[in-house]
């Protein structure tokens, strides 16, 4: 019997690598589990904060589906980029704000991930008034997009456009998020099972896909574009 | 736990200041640890009780004085002394269990002064007040281990909840019950709870990151006053055993041994400079990522004492004893520590501080 027993807990031990298991577990568990306990998308983009040091290299990471999701349509979002590189070059330089930006197809979907400093509504304004054109010819091109071109006279819905796809950043300190669904839920001084923060993950990746996985790395904490520039003697 | 008086010795604890508070005394806290490990040795260090002694030197960056003007980051080669522990106040050594390490580093100066620098492999603490300590410290006594039945860990598996560890071969009691039911009626004491349930075993003691954890005011060249917090860096990079292999008991010592005898091992010094809104106070709570990290200097451990009673057991640190141009900040656990480990110091006969020789 004791031989039967251990290899029971063996097979127990080893359940949730079998394939049967993650079966269950993503087909059936999750969705039951998602249904009896239901969760709030968390918001996409950086975390609200008021300290200088948290105000910059902030990320956007954008995931727009295309309309047109055959290599077509994908062959389209390329060329609306490469079209546009003045513009774009143009308005980085104007804003003055951003480290970089990259757009990148990922299967079915164009992607904009960019590193700015500053207010998000602040940073879409800009380059509204700069690039708008640019984010036109990319919008056109994504499901929903059409509701909120031209940018240039669609301001404030394009931008809540942006934050409803800017991805949910998971925070950097893993029981954080027991804080960010207390905040998305209104709760306050709630206390949570430490062994259940896997399944609130779970659950907040059922309902959020795509999410940044903490706030970046960086190779230079805290500094602003502008000091950047600065200290490589390249601008103001 | 490292102990000894401060270099700072006329420095009055808050306890001291206090005489009214109920706050426990050194004593208690010291006590509360003990009271944890029941097969604690007297005349042993109340945690951290298995360590190792190494020896090396530090070198300050270049920059490193114009953000603090302390001796050792002037920029001259300082002599050290580092005691790597486990975290247990057992004197059963399981180098393979799931546990803090730490990292207590002694900086040599001129004149026989020195500065100690204590770190762990968290990077926070438990608690926030000397009396949550007590109340984490009676919650984290040794229960007997309960494993889980493979039927609870189907149940736990069906709720997606994480399954317990089954406890290590020969272990029949552990704290973790206690601390994972006070972390989950306190927030604050979640995320070191969860980082320390599941922190693993490092390859090496110099394949670890240490975190010194408190706030302390470190003052520049330029009279310029910033809060900072350290942490040490490995060169060779951060490394766990396989959580999933047997785990053994002894093999960080030697391996340590074996490591300095063919090459040195390297440690960064980074500073994170604190910004106004940060949680100077309170060392349950890590600073954002993305506050500004400057490279204090480079570690360099190449030697193994043969005196190991010296450079390991007899050796006392506090993170009071400090020089000119590093202040402590006002955190309550970081203020604590002061007498508590004064207090541990005396009970094991460890060796006083140079300046305060008679042990008062």
């Amino acid at each position: 019997m004791a031989g039967l027993a251990d290899r029971f807990e063996q097979f127990v031990k080893k359940l949730p690598e079998t394939k049967i298991m993650k079966f269950v577990a993503g087909r059936i568990l999750v969705p039951i589990w998602a249904s009896r306990t239901p969760v709030k998308p968390q918001p996409g983009g950086p975390h609200y904060s008021v300290q200088s040091g948290d105000n910059v290299q902030r990320m956007m990471n954008l995931i727009m589906p295309l309309k047109d999701k055959s290599a077509v349509g994908r062959a389209e979002a390329a060329l609306a980029i490469a079209q546009n590189k003045d513009e774009i070059y143009a308005g980085l330089d104007n804003v003055g704000t951003v480290h970089f930006a990259r757009f990148v197809i990922v299967g079915e979907n164009i992607c904009m991930f960019s590193v700015y400093d500053g207010d998000f509504t602040n940073y879409i304004r800009d380059f509204i008034a700069t690039i708008g054109c640019v984010f036109d010819a990319v919008v056109k091109l994504v499901e929903g997009g059409d509701a909120v071109i031209p940018s240039e006279t669609h301001v404030e819905k394009f931008i809540d456009w942006v934050h409803a796809h800017d991805l949910y950043q998971v925070s950097d300190q893993a029981t954080d998020l027991f804080r960010d669904i207390e905040a998305v839920n209104g709760e306050t001084a709630i206390t949570r099972d430490l062994r259940l923060l896997p399944r609130d993950l779970i659950l907040q990746l059922h309902v959020n896909p795509n999410v940044s996985l903490g706030s970046g790395y960086r190779a230079y904490p805290g500094y602003s574009v502008a000091e950047v520039r600065k200290q490589f003697g390249i601008g103001w | 736990m490292d102990d000894t008086p401060s270099q700072n010795c006329g420095a009055q604890s808050p306890s001291a200041k206090n005489t009214a508070s109920p706050d426990p005394s050194p004593s208690q806290l010291v006590d509360a640890i003990i009271e944890d490990f029941p097969d604690h040795r007297p005349g042993t260090r109340p945690i951290h009780t298995i360590g190792i002694g190494v020896g090396g030197y530090f070198e300050a960056s270049d920059i490193a004085r114009n953000y603090c003007r302390a001796e050792h980051f002037g920029g001259q080669r300082v002599d050290v002394s580092v005691r790597f522990s486990n975290g247990s106040g057992s004197p059963v050594q399981h180098d393979g269990w799931n546990d803090v390490r730490g990292m207590a580093t002694r900086f040599h100066l001129k004149n026989e002064a020195a500065t100690d620098l204590i770190a762990m492999t968290l990077n926070g603490f438990f608690v926030r007040t000397t009396r949550e300590f007590i109340d984490f410290t009676t919650a984290a006594r040794q229960q007997p281990v309960k494993k889980e039945t493979p039927w609870q860990k189907i149940w736990d598996m069906l709720q997606l909840k994480q399954p317990l560890r089954d406890p290590y071969p020969g272990q029949k009691e552990s704290g973790d019950a206690g601390t994972l039911e006070y972390a989950n009626a306190h927030p604050f004491a979640q995320l070191a709870v969860f980082q320390a349930g599941s922190i693993g075993a490092p390859v090496s003691y110099v394949r670890a990151a240490y975190h010194a954890v408190h706030t302390f005011i470190v003052t520049g060249e330029d009279g310029v006053r910033r809060p900072v917090r350290f942490a040490w860096k490995p060169v060779a990079g951060v490394c766990n055993t396989d959580p999933d292999a047997p785990p053994e008991d002894d093999y960080l010592q030697g391996e340590l041994r074996e490591r300095l005898a063919r090459w040195p091992a390297r440690f960064l010094l980074m500073m994170t400079i604190g910004e106004s809104g940060d949680a100077l106070d309170d060392p349950t709570v890590p600073w954002p990522a993305k506050r500004v990290r400057v490279v204090m200097g480079t570690l360099i451990l190449d030697t193994v004492p043969a005196d190991q009673q010296a450079a390991a057991e007899h050796i006392s640190f506090n993170p009071w004893r400090l020089v000119d141009g590093i202040e402590p900040s006002n955190d309550p656990i970081l203020l604590a520590r002061r007498d508590a480990y004064e207090d541990s110091r005396k009970r094991r006969g460890g060796t006083a501080c140079p300046f305060n020789r008679s042990g008062t």
